[in-house]
């Protein structure tokens, strides 16, 4: 399948931002204001695991696509994402490598080196798991809104070439742990992953309206 | 003639010289172009070579590195200077990392189903077209999609993706910021001159312009760029050897300058001797221009070395000079030996001339002329502008004495034999190699730079510049066929590590007929309409989201396969232009090859396509040519060395003084090569043209000992015009022998060897000097020395 790179990329920025969200799993400092200030105490301990369940609502499709599976910090800068339903893919970062292996198919692999801008996430979001608020600020505009029990963390991208593809990443937290992640893309498209408790508790529909998945992220007690 | 006249007539002739050389500089081309050196292509491989040399898709490429700055300050001038390269018409391409491959690919979208493998194995039928669209939905459940979404409605298989990643080199270097990196940090680029190789000329300018763009470059101060590949070599190689030559040239010229000023105690000879050679170049160049019009850079090089014997015309002259008698006298008697030795030599290079290689005619042009006019000027014109001798040369102190020593050394008659027999065996037997056919063993390339290049080159993936994959048909089309049938015998020769990669012309355009049966595969609207609703089914596409790609299929169905001519328009052209020329009334088509690790592993290749493909080894064609070139001036040479004896003997009037003559240059010739070899260096056509100039000079010395005057003084100042002679060689030469380039240090030390050499043996084996000169004219001679020259030598009796 030639086509792999490119599936990988994606899987791989699926992957990433899937790590952003573990990295938000766990006790959050309740000093409401600033995301410097949300995001610096965080020190994780890995292997650490959630579920997840992404929701990608696309223009070219007249329904939303849903994905569902457990991701994994392994600790240092190994990761990886499982997609279990509605098909299986395996998704491993490590080594300066990305591997990609859909059902029982062929494994494939890319050097992290041929994907800088991949590379470049990857290293934001260890940063942002070490608590390195500096490092991730070198890719992303952060901004916070809300307090200690519920609150919101907003990612813009700084770089023209994450902002090609990227609008935004919009993170949901209550207290000590992520809901959501929305991210934007940068031609409106967008998905919702839910993680977490929220992952666990599963949709209420096979296809949930963006306008209503969004409201329960936002007001889900 | 007053001193107002001499010095009225040595101004005309430095200004003649001057002007004729001016106008012949701005007539003669010199080429760097290799066939004019070498002689006729026979070999179907040296032919290839030779059309091809330096145009090959490897040997035109130049890999940059920029370093010394950070790294998104190197992005940027990797990205600045393939922009004003892109702009320089004396570069066909180049590459940074940061083409867009698949924006190249969208440029040829409507042929894409004809250039993709991919309708080879599948049809677009339902069944195929589900699967597609299942991984493109699966593809779509990453936030990341919206790179993909607009493409994938024109193209739901990703045929252009395909395509574009089919042309990727298999190894590249990582990118950052969009460009390549090498793993050392340095910012890499690879771009193609439109000038050959080994056009160094053109070389040099491409790579003036190319440092102009760069120095342009805003940041560029702080960054350093560094150059690689063949044409950068030989820019530097010629840059390396004329700066050497010319700091040599500064050296000796001083050295020279007070040589003659300590020889003659006269400022004279100083702004005098150059004149007759100067003049001999000057005509030389004129008839080269007059002849041929132009005349290759070796040539030239190698002519000038051989016209270094006429330096030595006026030494004579001013040695012979004596008190009271015009200098014209002193010439007239000196010129039947001075002619003797200038026709002899003269008939002898007619043989470089029957050669029937251009650039060896061209040597014997500029060297016969050359000479010839040399030996003119010292007959006619030097005599105009000398003043009468004020010293006898033949009273210079010590001279006799130094003839008595050289009189008196031992000269047992068996020895010469012994030598010569000793001398061949050595030759012979001497272990090493006897020629030296790798010219890149003569190019002062350092050996750092070498393996900087060699890094480079698998930083990038950048093909061998040694092999070459020759694939040889009627027409491109048998080419392009030939390529796509042997692309899966290569891929297995990866496999089996024979080779880490290649590259063949069918990877960007494959046959017309492959393109017509994969044309033949794609279904018409109603087929493919019906095939994409059967498709769609229970995916969540929204309807008629694909009618571009449809539309697309329907025009690919009726386009003309795409010709190797259409393809060169495109930006991916150049690649293929130079992977696919026209050969005679054939075509053959260059593979490039990377790593090649087992060339042995092609011979099978080679057997299984009945010949039609095979590894070509530029190294070994290039020697191969080297090899028929010297094989054409070994049998120059030796027709020039029996006309040489003819005319010698012809103008001596007997066997047995030509004998005499030839005796010590043969033993000479010999004794250089005995210890060239002795020392395990092995011989390049360097050796072979110094041996030659060597051998010029030593005529001289055995011609003028041979010479029977019965008149010590007359002897004395032979032995006085032999020793300048001698001394201006061995410094000339024995300062170049010490050079770091190995081509000056080849020519230095052969000739340097060769004159001491034809010396001591034109001595010893001289029938007159072993007898003692007369105490009574030694001691004339001494007496005729001016009043004001102190006396130091105390006369035996």
């Amino acid at each position: 399948m030639r086509s792999s790179r490119i599936c990988s990329r994606r899987t791989l920025r699926d992957a990433l931002i899937a790590f952003a969200l573990l990295a938000s799993c766990g006790a959050w400092a309740a000093d409401p204001g600033l995301a410097e200030s949300l995001l610096s105490g965080i020190a994780k301990t890995p292997p650490v695991s959630t579920p997840f369940v992404q929701v990608s609502y696309r223009g070219m499709l007249d329904r939303p696509l849903v994905v569902s599976g457990t991701l994994r910090w392994l600790g240092g800068d190994r990761m990886q994402r499982d997609i279990e339903k509605p098909f299986n893919e395996t998704a491993k970062i490590g080594d300066g490598e990305l591997s990609v292996q859909r059902g029982s198919g062929e494994v494939h692999r890319v050097p992290l080196a041929r994907a800088p801008q991949a590379g470049a996430m990857l290293a934001g979001f260890r940063a942002l798991l070490g608590g390195d608020v500096s490092a991730l600020q070198q890719d992303f505009t952060l901004s916070a809104q809300g307090g200690a029990a519920r609150w919101v963390i907003t990612l813009a991208p700084r770089t023209n070439q994450l902002k090609r593809q990227l609008a935004s990443i919009v993170i949901d937290g209550r207290a000590h742990e992520p809901r959501c992640l929305t991210v934007t893309d940068a031609n409106g498209d967008s998905s919702i992953t839910l993680v977490g408790a929220m992952a666990e508790a599963g949709l209420r529909s096979a296809a949930p309206l963006q306008s209503a998945l969004a409201a329960r992220c936002r007001n889900s007690p | 003639m007053t001193r107002g006249a001499r010095v009225a007539i040595w101004l005309a002739w430095l200004v003649l010289i001057a002007a004729v050389g001016w106008g012949v500089a701005r007539h003669l081309q010199i080429s760097s172009d290799l066939r004019d050196f070498v002689p006729p292509a026979r070999t179907a491989d040296q032919k290839l070579l030779l059309d091809e040399i330096g145009k090959g898709p490897g040997s035109r490429l130049l890999l940059l590195a920029i370093s010394g700055a950070p790294q998104d300050r190197l992005a940027a001038l990797s990205r600045g200077l393939q922009d004003a390269l892109s702009h320089d018409p004396a570069f066909a391409q180049v590459a940074n990392g940061g083409n867009d491959l698949a924006e190249i690919a969208s440029d040829l979208l409507p042929y894409r189903y004809l250039l993709s493998s991919t309708l080879d194995a599948h049809r677009l039928d339902a069944t195929y077209l589900h699967a597609q669209l299942q991984q493109r939905v699966e593809d779509l459940s990453s936030p990341a999609a919206s790179m993909l979404e607009p493409w994938l409605k024109r193209d739901p298989t990703l045929e252009t993706l395909k395509l574009a990643q089919s042309w990727v080199p298999a190894r590249q270097p990582k990118l950052i910021d969009g460009v390549w990196f090498s793993d050392r940090g340095e910012a890499l680029l690879v771009t193609e001159t439109k000038a050959a190789g080994f056009d160094p000329g053109a070389q040099a300018t491409a790579i003036a312009s190319l440092q102009k763009h760069f120095a342009a470059l805003p940041g560029a101060a702080q960054a350093k760029l560094v150059i690689s590949g063949p044409g950068w070599f030989g820019v530097e190689a010629s840059r390396n050897t004329r700066a050497e030559a010319d700091r040599f040239g500064a050296i000796t010229t001083i050295g020279f300058i007070v040589m003659l000023l300590l020889a003659y105690r006269s400022a004279v000879p100083v702004v005098v001797t150059a004149l007759p050679l100067l003049s001999g170049a000057v005509v030389g160049f004129a008839l080269l221009a007059l002849i041929f019009g132009h005349a290759h850079g070796i040539t030239v090089a190698f002519g000038f070395t051989l016209l270094g014997v006429a330096q030595e015309y006026p030494l004579r002259v001013f040695s012979h000079r004596r008190i009271g008698i015009a200098t014209s006298q002193s010439v007239r008697e000196l010129w039947p030996l001075l002619a003797t030795a200038i026709v002899s030599v003269c008939i002898a290079y007619l043989a470089f001339f029957a050669s029937g290689v251009a650039g060896l005619q061209q040597l014997a042009v500029f060297t016969i002329g050359g000479l010839v006019a040399a030996g003119l000027c010292t007959r006619w014109l030097l005599p105009l502008i000398v003043p009468p001798a004020r010293r006898d040369m033949a009273a210079t102190p010590g001279l006799a004495q130094a003839w008595r020593f050289l009189a008196r050394l031992p000269r047992p008659r068996w020895v010469p034999w012994l030598v010569a027999v000793a001398g061949v065996l050595v030759v012979a037997f001497a272990p090493g190699r006897f020629w030296q056919n790798d010219l890149s063993a003569l190019t002062p390339i350092p050996r750092a730079e070498l393996q900087r290049d060699a890094r480079l080159r698998a930083e990038l993936g950048a093909p061998d510049v040694r092999y070459l994959l020759v694939l040889r048909a009627p027409s491109a089309e048998g080419v392009l066929a030939l390529s796509e049938r042997i692309a899966p015998r290569v891929q297995r020769l990866v496999a089996s590590h024979a080779v880490d990669g290649f590259e063949l012309p069918s990877r960007f355009l494959p046959s017309a007929a492959t393109q017509k049966a994969r044309q033949a595969k794609l279904p018409d609207v109603a087929q493919l309409q019906a095939a994409l609703q059967q498709a769609m089914e229970g995916l969540p596409f929204r309807g008629g989201v694909f009618a571009t790609f449809v539309a697309d299929v329907e025009t690919a169905r009726k386009l003309p396969p795409l010709t190797p001519e259409a393809f060169e328009q495109s930006p991916l052209g150049a690649r293929l232009e130079s992977m696919l020329v026209q050969q005679g009334d054939g075509w053959v088509g260059l593979g490039t090859l990377s790593g090649v690790n087992d060339p042995v592993a092609f011979d099978a290749l080679t057997k299984a396509t009945g010949g039609t493909v095979h590894l070509l080894d530029l190294k070994a064609s290039t020697e191969s040519l080297v090899m028929a070139y010297r094989h054409r001036i070994l049998i120059a040479l030796g027709i020039a060395a029996l006309l040489l004896c003819a005319a010698v003997t012809l103008a001596l009037r007997s066997p047995r003084r030509a004998l005499h003559v030839l005796g010590p240059m043969t033993l000479a010739t010999l004794l250089v090569l005995v210890v060239l070899r002795a020392c395990g260096i092995p011989l390049s056509l360097f050796h072979l043209v110094s041996l030659t100039l060597a051998a010029g000079l030593g005529l001289h010395y055995a011609l003028f000992f041979e010479r029977r005057t019965g008149d010590a003084r007359e002897d004395l100042r032979t032995l006085h015009a032999t020793l300048v002679c001698v001394a201006s060689a061995l410094l000339v030469f024995g300062v170049l022998a010490l050079s770091r380039v190995p081509v000056l240090r080849a020519i230095g030390l052969t000739v340097a060897l060769g004159v001491a050499f034809h010396f001591t043996l034109s001595v010893l084996m001289a029938p007159h000097v072993g007898n003692p000169l007369p105490p009574e004219e030694a001691e004339q001679g001494e007496r005729a020395r001016s009043a004001s020259a102190p006396r130091r030598v105390r006369v035996r009796s």
